[in-house]
């Protein structure tokens, strides 16, 4: 579920592979250039499937008229014809009315596109056998919008263990479109699949049935029971589970209590992971020094390069562990319980539980977050939800989270930085939620939609799944982020090293045009105890945040060339104003901190947010209003924090 | 047999839905979701001050529905109080 921070970029390469697709669709005969497009209700089990068939590999497809992403794959059909699976988002329904921007109205233009548009297709609808009565309603839909149709019902193996069995082929005939029961982590399966539809495919959809059944007594029907006890145990589990964990008082004390615990799982791997990078980063810099000299090159390779590259490793145990926790909760069928509890304080504030998954989602990377809300069918709600995202404490804020802790508050306790951390992490939650009441009553008033949402079986989530989710986030952040960090890294060192035009002093970095630029925005910053240094290294960040530690790095790394190197947080506290005292103390950490839970220094966010509004007004509100309350914030806590008494 | 919200209806009891009052893109997107009349379910639990309730409908599936739209749900009570885990 979760990802890492940005997109990927793959758009051009997405378009070759459509007109080649195309190419092959237009060429070819017989099943050569099939879509093959995955349906079904959320928590079908439609991701398990996808990735028994495609073994996990997933572009974004270019289909002209869809504005969103839709994963794809590419397989081989057994009569050796290449064809590509497209993963739909999940939906219930291709007749009942909803807004285009949600995944259903997504799910819909693509079916209907896919058929105007004259291309090669066959609708693979995934059901969950346990709950086949549901699905049957889709099949229903589907069949009346005459696509060819083959209906997969996928966890057999837990249909097994409940006690029961599905007479396929009675199924298949009542419904009148051709069935399999598989169970999507068996090796077997995409060969049985890739054959039903390539049968689907060739055999054409004139024998199909139009759709007219009794959906509940079809189920009924092709159900049995073939010993219940299992079924009534694992019931009881279930029930046994959702008395603690839904219960009135305990189940949301156990929420708060596991996502507080989630957020001292990320600090207690990210603060050693940082300071433990600082120490690499300053060997390798004393190593360069030794081999090259103190030079131009030197400092270009251990400040520029090494700085940045620094970052992007020590931030990758905190993505790795992040993606990990939520796809465990969320495949656990544990989130939809949370958007249950929380859904009433969500009301009280313009929001629902629907909002809750989005929200959470936003911890790891606000981007695909975004993208999420169109689960969210109310378009006020959705818009709302779309605009608060930013708040939450993404992953792209803990490397200056720990940066920050460790220099300042290095000698407190692993439990009181753990805490602060958790802190920092409710003081976004916090704000989000009361800018969503502001927003309700302002921007985007009107009456919502209440919460009706599935809530899923408990399952055990697949290893497999889960770690190739962890790579796949792993791998992008390397890719997308890690790239760009290193860049600028380097772009900066270039204006810290190069001197401002008219400058008529020695060179050095107080005359280069980075200091020139950061001395000119710190009247305006220093209110809240930063310098020009700080504002360089911020407005560095401004289209990624995750750049801030980088480019302190870089400054410092460039300002102290001669000294021998030293960790970074070292050379924080060490930086002497004129009369000897130091230039940041924990009231400029406080104030940092504060203005990073709040402002959105993010321009994939900016987009993702122009991408899903449709228009340029609502990220140019966010970027406005969070860098206001970032400044404010800021500025309050450097300035009350003094009336305190902290140094 | 009594008619009632679902809203109303006593935990545990098996309840069967014999109309919506709301608007009829919500009655169709509901009926979409499971939740159309005719059909039985089984109020598992409800969320504390007011929130939403766990139901379990005949179809086998189980929804948190907002408090809201349960009491524009009209329902009959079909059978008596049920152990817990078993079918609606």
């Amino acid at each position: 579920m979760s990802e890492t921070c940005h997109e990927p970029s793959g758009a051009t390469k997405a378009k070759a592979k459509a007109k080649a697709r195309a190419e092959r669709g237009a060429g070819g005969g017989g099943a050569e250039g099939l879509t093959v497009a995955l349906a079904g209700r959320p928590n079908s089990g439609k991701s398990s499937l996808y990735n028994a068939l495609t073994g996990g590999d997933a572009h974004v497809g270019n289909y002209p008229g869809i504005t969103v992403d839709i994963l794809e794959g590419d397989v081989v059909l057994p009569s050796g014809a290449r064809a590509v699976i497209a993963d739909l988002p999940g939906f219930y329904s291709v007749e009942a009315t909803v807004d285009k921007a949600t995944d259903e109205g997504v799910a819909r233009s693509f079916l209907d596109k896919l058929k105007d548009g004259g291309r090669p297709m066959v609708v693979v609808q995934v059901l969950d056998p346990t709950r086949l009565a549901l699905g049957l309603r889709l099949t229903a839909e589907l069949l009346r919008a005459r696509v060819p149709l083959v209906m997969v019902l996928t966890h057999k193996d837990v249909l097994e263990r409940e006690g029961h069995t599905v007479d396929v082929a009675a199924l298949s005939g009542a419904v009148g479109a051709p069935v399999v029961l598989v169970n999507a982590r068996d090796r077997a399966t995409k060969a049985i699949v890739l054959a039903a539809v390539e049968d689907r495919h060739r055999e054409g959809n004139d024998d199909q049935g139009n759709g007219t059944f009794d959906a509940a007594r079809v189920a009924k029907k092709v159900v049995k029971d073939v010993g219940n006890a299992t079924e009534l145990r694992r019931r009881r589990m279930s029930e046994r589970l959702d008395s603690v964990l839904l219960h009135p008082v305990v189940g949301p004390l156990l929420f708060v209590g596991i996502m507080a615990l989630l957020f001292a799982l990320v600090f207690l791997v990210a603060d050693p992971a940082t300071t433990l990078m600082d120490k690499l980063i300053g060997i390798a810099r004393a190593q360069l020094t030794g081999v090259l000299g103190k030079n131009l090159l030197t400092s270009f390779l251990a400040d520029g390069l090494l700085g940045g590259a620094g970052t992007v490793l020590a931030f990758m145990p905190q993505i790795v562990i992040l993606t990990v926790a939520l796809e465990l909760l969320e495949a656990s069928g544990y989130l939809a319980r949370g958007a249950f509890l929380v859904d009433r304080l969500l009301r009280l504030l313009g929001l629902s539980g629907r909002s809750f998954l989005p929200l959470l989602m936003g911890h790891a990377c606000a981007v695909p977050a975004i993208a999420s809300t169109r689960i969210v069918r109310d378009p006020r709600e959705r818009l709302t939800t779309i605009l608060v995202l930013p708040l939450m404490t993404c992953s792209a804020r803990l490397p200056t989270y720990g940066l920050v802790l460790a220099t300042f508050f290095g000698h407190r306790s692993a439990l009181f930085k753990a805490l602060m951390f958790v802190g920092l992490y409710f003081a976004g939650i916090l704000t989000a939620l009361v800018a969503s009441l502001v927003l309700r009553r302002t921007a985007t008033k009107g009456k919502g939609l209440p919460l009706v949402m599935e809530i899923p079986a408990y399952r055990v989530p697949q290893a497999r799944v889960v770690a190739r989710k962890a790579g796949q986030a792993a791998k992008r952040f390397l890719r997308d982020v890690g790239t760009v960090i290193v860049a600028v890294s380097a772009v900066l060192w270039v204006l810290l090293t190069v001197p401002m035009p008219g400058s008529s002093a020695e060179p050095g970095i107080e005359r280069s045009v980075a200091a020139t630029i950061g001395r000119t925005v710190e009247p305006i910053t220093r209110p809240a105890g930063f310098d020009w240094r700080i504002d360089v290294g911020l407005i560095g960040s401004f289209g990624a945040r995750e750049v801030m530690v980088g480019t302190m790095g870089v400054i410092f790394g460039v300002e102290n060339a001669s000294d021998d190197p030293a960790p970074l947080t070292a050379r924080l506290r060490d930086t002497k104003k004129a009369d000897g005292t130091p230039v940041y103390t924990t009231r400029t950490g406080l104030a940092l901190l504060a203005f990073f839970v709040l402002a959105c220094q993010c321009m994939s966010t900016v987009a993702a947010i122009r991408r899903e509004t449709g228009s340029w007004k609502w990220p140019a509100f966010v970027v406005a209003y969070t860098y206001a309350l970032g400044y404010v914030a800021a500025v309050l806590v450097y300035q009350v924090s003094a009336v305190f008494g902290v140094g | 047999m009594t008619s009632l919200c679902l809203a109303d209806a006593v935990t545990g009891r098996r309840v069967r839905i014999t109309g919506v009052e709301l608007e009829g893109e919500a009655v169709a997107w509901l009926g979409a979701v499971g939740l159309h009349e005719g059909e039985e379910l089984v109020v598992l639990r409800r969320a504390a001050l007011g929130g939403p309730l766990h139901v379990r409908t005949g179809g086998g599936g189980e929804f948190a529905v907002a408090r809201e739209v349960a009491l524009k749900i009209a329902v009959v009570v079909v059978e008596a109080v049920q152990a817990a885990g078993a079918e609606p």
